[in-house]
């Protein structure tokens, strides 16, 4: 009678099926999976929302940078509006969602290692090539934990207890793991989607910037630019169109360092692996149905303001804001901003009566959901074309998906990282060639917005008109004429040519310039529009999102956690 | 003296009487009847016996020279020698030593359902019944509260087969009903007796061939007028000056009325709420001042395609006129239905055989739009005495239904939208297609009963086959061994389509088909054999037996997109252009009983005792295969003893007592034990190779395997008594129990760390119940002609959820839109689904209070305190509100239920009543978050938030001040404004019937002739401000599987700790009904 008890699991792989080379690569793929944050089905994993953890970092990055409202009406995911105001605390389930998508990618990344280390039929170079990819991935994963909570535990593939105290410093692993990826990756990958030797230096390089190790990250960042490949074997190097590294025609180039891939109409007849995060960030009542958050700030905007020469307003932007149409109805006339503006504006905002990629002039009010509480703009680099909607939209679901690549390194990233590291060391020109390369690409005519031919018919071509005045310039020589002016310089340049793509708030964080810079977009924003109006940076606490109370509750015996919350909260 | 041999019999069941008292008057002789009935004593003629039994009236005999005595004992008014069956055999009432709970079927069968769960609400004390108005929906049934944070559903044993589902039974077709409540009558079910076990024995052929028909027919009806008393679309406009000027005031702004909707001053309706749309940006055109004539709404221009196979229906030129009176969308999905039942039987029996044949059709129409519930039922049960000492038989049953529900309570659903698509838009367009949200400023509801009128196609059908065959042989006089096997087969297959939307703010786009189907089997073999001998005073009953039984669920089901044309006539899976994807699934478990031991024993009539033990295995568990499950019990009829003989007003009273240990398993997924990889499509597959357009297979852990979990005990102590006084006119059996849930069975929230594969069951939690059952029945006659029969039930159970797991004291479920905080906390010390938030204080009656609060807390007292709003309770009394100051709300569950059936007779007339209440059970109305709140996104609101919400003008107001943003002081976390009471008293039922004249009947060949007139949900009594206070669980009944988890969701889970949460109930409805009961 004991057989008639026993009984095999049905439907799923046992442990001992994956130990084996097929296993270890799913596992690995597996691994890459998770960079999205996605369990499927509109769902991050754990359960929250796709946003909760979505992998650009829109809300923890962007929305709580000042790169962008939280948008959508007031009342629409309140959870968000406590993080754009600095009133977060650590019940905000958000939070909770974002560290089980991180933690989830780092298991699959230590059962990838397991997995290989029991695999039999495979040779020590296929596993430690497996090893390196999970270790790379890994470091990735609590790279983003580390920069969003500081204190995190640390689990690896020796782990038994997963009960850790968060109150060692996890900096030597994460640089443990992206030395290890970057001494044993292959420089050219068979599929682009893998990373290579050159994405795990750029990453090794930017753990060394955050802990402001600047001599050992010069001497990366300058490896990097002068030797490094994507994992095609293209030279790493700026795309001639700023715009290339928002469009799934032209992802996966030579500007792409570290990448997370997406892919429409998969064949699920659901968008959990086309930009599921992103899904609420498209322009509301306009073809693209929903949601209408993520709604770029009147401080991003006027930040693109140039001066007769095109150079950024490094201080005082706001004094020439950008106009817009606040407060006036779609059917009234407005009249567009007609100053000197950087042309990156067009590719990041989406505003009134500028072309909005192919899917015509942006008609201000009508596409947006309650301007009084999240202003007038849209957000435009996480958008797709509509001449390819077929091919990289996804429309399985109740908002929009798409193909395009999320970027996490790309190029232009890195040489900012690396001028910040020449200011900071006071070597050579500062960085000043670096910031030029970026604002040079910038400036080419070729990558700016154009009128339509007709605007009736969006798809029908561009005419040889810029739809804005396009001034913008490259620092003159000698322009950095100390470490204060250098850094001011790419602290900008890196607002500019990094906005959007969530990553305004870690620079501010970790700049030690987030309770200046927010306060004054809570003030010129505040003016406005409501959502902000009397929020506050409350610096020594802000810099870093709380443990999430649901983990320090998880983490506990009853009456102590091996969690200690983050100071302040 | 010869040796009379006699056989006692009840002239009620013409069951042989077993251990009455024979007593030869005016001597100390007498005997004890057998199992069988029979005594032998040595009289002579001319002896008078007196023949004893409790429960029967005595009767004196005087003997006469026939030495065979058949004696037939004519029954008192009352219930104590009702055979009631128990678990694996039968008991008379009377010697009953544990808490069994017998329903009275008739007064069930009166209700208008086709659910016996719903039946049962009120009907037997310690059930809890929560219905829905949406049939077919199984209702939340619970017996004695709670006993787990998963899966409450009671074990339902009919004819000895168990099985958890009977929701599809004919409610004709049932004889009887037991309700197993403690361990000492239910632990023998072992494993999975923990929820308790209602025992359902089906009707058997009696007597010389008879045929009944029972039929009725009746209308039901949605509650009518206001039911979410909205505003109407002036007052809409009202309601925004108001907050508009609100929120001038507290940000010390000039108001800005403009809209696009009512114009510049915002005080006109438009007389169209979209015409065209803007030709670049297809963004669609603000309706003000869209008048008739006015050249955009001139009808040739209109282009709206419904049926839109590709593409977005932005460019749609739509012309919607506005609607200025309002639309009363809740009575666009709801109306009146019909309701119908037929039932044919036809049945009879004799020495060697009984048969009983029935036919049901059941046909009840949803009051909403395309809900509905459609059955055929059919059963045969038959038994052959191939010798005296041989049965056989068989109980069959086979069920095909047709019963499209929605999920109610859910945000999505055509209720959930009723209270909040706006009334200024109507139905539909100038043209006939659906209007709807798609311009400025009408929020993002969708169209409620478009969403209904949307479902109309989809199909599906379940067949059931349910029952068993058994032989039973008796030997050596005292012995039976009995073999059943039982069990179940059943397949469901549905299919639905999804039709793009065009009319909504927010549409779904894309059109999509679906197919799913699952069947399964299950089986129970029982053997057992039992002896029962009465020696003496000692009347002892003995079984032991053994039970397998086996399971197996297997699920099937695909999906496609790109129809080109939407005909149900055409569209299937292989006719779509899209890429199908497709799932299946297989669980199967299984579950083996050694030992099944029962022990009756009676000494005297006076003391009684009972004991049980099981033993148990299941393959839902590895290292600690099986489990034990011991229970014993003991009663005293005290009414026995000498010093009770006296007192005449007690006929009989019994004191009982009794204490085991009940199982479950419901919870744990067959292979829990296990860790396990999948692959998954949507999060394990990636597009490694940068193609935009497909994924490359992946794996995952998708379950974290315990090997060590094993059975949750149920412990479980009851004591009561059960009583009959006043010459048999009253009885009352009344219960107190504690239950004791250890090793609970619960898939606690793991550290982050570890990942989000699925959660294995652990013997984590605890959890407490205390109650008390009481049921009272009275026989009146008031007087020769007019009777009463009355019977209350009486219930409470107190909940305590004693632990969760290690360190963690809570787990939440259930946020609304309160993303990131949860409405439902179960935390040590609270009971399972209780609210939780901040508590409501009154509001901010002026700048100087919330000044003085700052100042007294040194700092914030309040997060976005301001005038007029909320002002939320320092619970922990540390001087400032914030997240520590959260607490338990109120408690979804009642202080008690109770139900009360009268019945009256007058001559032919008969008169039945049913009420039902339940007391103390709160409810958390969410609909008002969405209605009572101007800046809960746009849709309709209610006149609270107009009339009574808080203004310089109107503090004593309900709602707090109306405004254009939300915060934590108003809307975005969840307070204590949503908590209500949900107490009621319903008239449950009325009938009155009249009985025809059976002699004038038997002329035209008619037994009995009965009509009556009924009455369902004729009146609530309530203070709960929604539609009705009666509210289940979020889901429907239906089963889905989750593949990516590989296990089957089963809402009734849902409910178990997510319940009381009002966002659109399917509420019960008002029901008139004629019937006919006809018997030949």
């Amino acid at each position: 009678k004991k057989a008639y008890l026993q009984q095999p699991v049905l439907g799923a792989l046992p442990s001992a099926a994956i130990n084996t080379a097929a296993g270890v690569d799913g596992l690995l793929i597996g691994a890459y999976s998770a960079l999205d944050g996605q369990q499927g089905t509109n769902t991050a994993f754990g359960g929250g929302g796709p946003w909760e953890a979505a992998a650009d970092n829109w809300v923890y990055g962007s929305v709580a940078g000042g790169d962008a409202h939280k948008g959508s009406s007031g009342t629409d995911q309140p959870a968000i509006n406590s993080i754009a105001r600095f009133s977060v605390d650590a019940s905000n389930g958000f939070l909770n969602s974002k560290w089980k998508a991180d933690y989830e990618g780092i298991t699959r990344c230590n059962n990838v290692i397991k997995a290989s280390a029991a695999a039999k039929d495979m040779t020590d170079v296929a596993k430690t090539q497996a090893v390196a990819q999970a270790r790379f991935l890994r470091g990735h994963y609590y790279f983003d934990l580390k920069k969003m909570f500081n204190n995190v535990p640390y689990v690896d593939e020796t782990t038994t207890n997963f009960v850790q105290s968060n109150t060692t410093d996890i900096w030597p692993k994460i640089e443990d793991d992206f030395k290890f990826a970057y001494a044993n990756l292959p420089e050219i990958q068979a599929q682009i989607g893998r990373v290579n030797k050159w994405a795990a230096a750029a990453y090794l390089a930017k753990s060394y910037l955050y802990e402001k190790k600047y001599t050992e990250a010069d001497a990366l960042f300058t490896t990097v630019i002068t030797t490094g490949k994507n994992s095609a074997g293209v030279a790493y190097d700026l795309t001639a169109n700023y715009f290339d590294n928002f469009n799934a025609a032209t992802k996966n180039n030579k500007e792409t360092v570290f990448a997370v891939q997406q892919a429409a109409n998969d064949g699920t007849n659901t968008i959990s692996e086309a930009n599921n995060g992103d899904m609420l960030n498209y322009p509301y009542n306009s073809p693209f149905g929903c949601c209408g958050f993520f709604q770029p700030t009147l401080d991003l905007a006027n930040s693109f303001r140039t001066d007769a020469t095109g150079l950024p307003y490094l201080d005082d932007y706001n004094s020439h804001p950008v106009a817009n149409d606040q407060g006036i109805a779609s059917t009234s006339p407005f009249t567009l901003d007609a100053g000197n503006l950087d042309p990156r504006l067009d590719w990041t905002v989406g505003r009134r009566g500028i072309p909005f990629l192919d899917w015509g002039n942006h008609p201000g009010q009508g596409w947006i959901r309650e301007q009084s509480s999240a202003g007038p703009y849209s957000a435009k680099k996480n958008v797709y074309f509509q001449a390819t909607k077929g091919t990289y939209g996804d429309s399985h679901s109740w908002a929009p998906g798409n193909a395009n690549q999320i970027n996490i390194i790309r190029f232009a990233d890195v040489l900012l990282m690396a001028a910040e590291v020449k200011a900071q060391l006071g070597t050579g020109d500062l960085g000043l060639a670096y910031v030029n390369r970026v604002r040079a690409r910038a400036a080419n005519p070729a990558g700016f917005v154009y009128t339509y031919k007709n605007a009736a018919n969006p798809t029908g071509g561009y005419t040889t008109t810029p739809a804005a005045k396009y001034v913008v310039s490259q620092y003159p020589g000698g322009y950095f004429s100390g470490k204060a002016l250098a850094l001011r310089a790419i602290y900008f340049e890196r607002k500019l040519e990094l906005a959007m793509e969530g990553h305004r708030f870690f620079d501010i964080s970790r700049w030690g310039i987030a309770q200046q810079s927010l306060a004054t977009y809570f003030n010129v924003d505040g003016k406005v529009i409501t959502d902000v109006k009397g929020a506050s940076f409350t610096p020594n606490k802000n810099e870093y999102y709380p443990i999430p109370q649901a983990q320090i509750d998880l983490e506990s015996d009853g009456k102590t956690s091996a969690l200690k919350q983050n100071p302040g909260y | 003296q010869t040796k009379y041999k006699g056989r006692v019999i009840g002239s009620d069941d013409k069951q042989p009487v077993i251990g009455a008292s024979v007593r030869v008057k005016g001597t100390t002789t007498g005997a004890v009847t057998d199992v069988n009935g029979n005594f032998t004593l040595s009289l002579k003629a001319g002896d008078v016996i007196s023949i004893s039994y409790i429960g029967y009236i005595t009767t004196d005999i005087t003997v006469g020279s026939d030495t065979n005595l058949n004696i037939s004992l004519k029954a008192g008014n009352n219930s104590l020698n009702e055979v009631v069956v128990t678990g694996y055999g039968s008991q008379r009432k009377k010697d009953l030593v544990g808490a069994v709970a017998v329903v009275n079927v008739a007064a069930l069968n009166r209700q208008p359902t086709g659910s016996v769960e719903n039946q049962l609400q009120g009907q037997a004390a310690g059930v809890t019944v929560v219905a829905s108005g949406q049939p077919g929906e199984a209702p939340a049934v619970k017996i004695r509260g709670a006993n787990t944070f998963g899966n409450n559903q009671p074990l339902y044993v009919v004819d000895g087969v168990p099985t958890t589902n009977v929701n599809d039974f004919n409610p004709n077709d049932i004889e009887s009903m037991q309700v197993l409540k403690d361990a000492s009558s239910a632990s023998i079910y072992g494993a999975r007796a923990s929820n308790g076990v209602i025992i359902v024995t089906t009707k058997k052929g009696k007597g010389k061939t008879n045929i009944s028909y029972d039929a009725y027919y009746g209308t039901q009806q949605p509650k009518g007028g206001n039911v979410y008393d909205l505003l109407n679309p002036t007052e809409m406009m009202s309601l925004r000056t108001l907050a508009i000027q609100n929120t001038a005031r507290l940000k010390g702004t000039s108001a800005d009325l403009g809209s696009n909707l009512y114009g510049p001053n915002g005080n006109v309706l438009p007389d169209y709420i979209n015409a065209g749309f803007d030709p670049e940006t297809k963004a669609p055109n603000g309706p003000f001042g869209i008048h008739d004539g006015d050249p955009a709404v001139d009808p040739a221009k209109y282009n709206v395609n419904p049926f839109y196979t590709s593409g977005d229906p932005s460019g749609f030129y739509r012309i919607t006129r506005a609607n200025k009176a309002g639309t009363d969308w809740y009575h666009q999905i709801f109306s009146s239905a019909p309701i119908q039942s037929h039932n044919l039987n036809v049945n009879g029996s004799t020495d060697k055989a009984s048969y009983l044949f029935s036919v049901n059709y059941f046909n009840q129409q949803g009051t909403l739009l395309n809900t509905y519930l459609k059955r055929y039922t059919v059963r045969a049960n038959t038994s052959y005495n191939l010798t005296d000492h041989i049965r056989v038989g068989e109980n069959i049953s086979y069920a095909v239904s047709e019963n499209p529900q929605i999920n109610q309570n859910d945000e999505g659903s055509s209720i959930g939208m009723s209270f909040r698509e706006q009334p200024i838009i109507p139905v539909r367009d100038i043209m006939g297609n659906f209007a709807g949200s798609n311009t400025a400023n009408l929020g993002n509801a969708r169209n409620p009963r478009a969403i209904a009128e949307r479902t109309k196609n989809n199909y599906g059908i379940t067949n059931r086959l349910f029952g068993n065959v058994f032989a039973e042989v008796d030997f050596l006089k005292y012995f039976t061994i009995r073999t059943q096997f039982g069990g179940e087969y059943y397949s469901n297959y549905n299919h639905s389509f999804t039709y793009p939307e065009y009319e909504n703010s927010e549409n779904n786009v894309t059109n999509s088909y679906s197919e799913n189907s699952y069947n399964g089997y299950s089986y129970t073999w029982t053997n057992t054999l039992t002896y029962h001998q009465v020696i003496g005073k000692h009347d002892i009953k003995v079984l032991v037996g053994n039970e397998a039984v086996k399971n197996r669920y297997q699920a099937l089901g695909a999906t496609n997109t790109g129809y080109f044309i939407f005909d149900p006539n055409y569209t299937s899976i292989s006719s779509g252009t899209g890429t199908p994807t497709a799932y299946s699934f297989l669980q199967r478990d299984r579950l083996y009983s050694p030992l099944i031991a029962r022990l009756d024993y009676t000494l005297n009539d006076k003391y009684l005792l009972n004991a049980t033990i099981r033993r148990d295995g299941s393959t839902r568990f590895l290292n600690e295969v099986y489990g034990w499950f011991p229970a014993v019990s003991a009663g005293w009829r005290i009414s026995q003893e000498g010093f009770f003989k006296n007192i005449s007003w007690i006929n009989d009273l019994k004191i009982r007592a009794g204490y085991g240990v009940m199982g479950n398993q419901n919870n744990v997924d067959p292979p829990n034990a296990f860790t396990t990889f999948a692959g998954n499509r949507t999060n394990s597959y990636y597009d490694i190779g940068g193609t935009s357009s497909s994924t490359v297979a992946g794996f995952a852990q998708n379950r974290i395997g315990n090997p060590d979990a094993k059975w949750e005990s149920d412990k479980n102590f009851n004591i009561g008594f059960d009583g009959t006084f006043f010459n048999q006119k009253l009885e009352i059996s009344a219960d107190y129990y504690k239950k004791s849930i250890t090793d609970l069975l619960y898939n606690p929230n793991l550290p982050g760390t570890q990942g989000t594969a699925r959660v294995p069951y652990s013997n984590v939690g605890a959890m407490d119940n205390t109650g008390v059952d009481v049921a009272i029945t009275t026989h009146q006659n008031l007087s020769s002609e007019l009777k009463m029969n009355a019977t209350l039930t009486f219930t409470t159970y107190h909940n305590v959820i004693k632990k969760v797991t290690l360190g963690q004291p809570y787990f939440e479920v259930n946020s609304g839109r309160f993303n990131g905080s949860y409405i439902i906390r179960n935390q040590v010390g609270g009971p399972v689904g209780g609210f939780f938030g901040y508590k409501t204080d009154g509001f901010w009656n002026s700048q100087a209070d919330i000044d003085a609060a700052n100042q007294k807390a040194g700092g914030t007292y309040q997060a976005d305190a301001a005038v007029g709003r909320f002002k939320y309770a320092d619970v922990n009394g540390d001087g400032k509100v914030d997240a520590g100051d959260r607490t338990l709300l109120g408690n979804p569950n009642p202080k008690f239920t109770g139900g009360l059936n009268l019945d009256f007779s007058y001559k032919r007339f008969d008169l039945n009543m049913f009420w039902y209440g339940s007391y103390g059970n709160k409810i958390w109305n969410d609909t008002k978050w969405w209605t009572d709140f101007y800046t809960n996104f746009l849709g309709a609101k209610s006149k609270t938030a107009l009339y009574d919400s808080w203004t310089p003008t109107h503090m004593d107001a309900k709602a707090p001040i109306q405004e254009i943003d939300g915060s934590f002081s108003t809307s975005t976390v969840p307070n204590s404004y949503y908590v209500e009471n949900g107490s009621y008293l319903r008239l449950r039922n009325v009938q009155i019937g009249y009985t025809f004249d059976p002699q004038i009947l038997k002329s035209i060949g008619v037994q009995k002739l009965r009509v009556y007139l009924s009455g369902a949900n004729l009146l609530t009594i309530t203070k709960y401000s929604g539609v009705d206070p009666e509210i289940v669980g979020s889901g429907s009944g239906n089963q889905a599987v989750d593949v990516n988890a590989g296990v089957i969701n089963n809402s009734a889970t849902n409910s178990s700790t997510n319940f009381g949460v009002d966002r659109g109930n399917y509420s019960p409805v008002r029901t008139y009904l004629l019937g006919l009961q006809v018997k030949f």
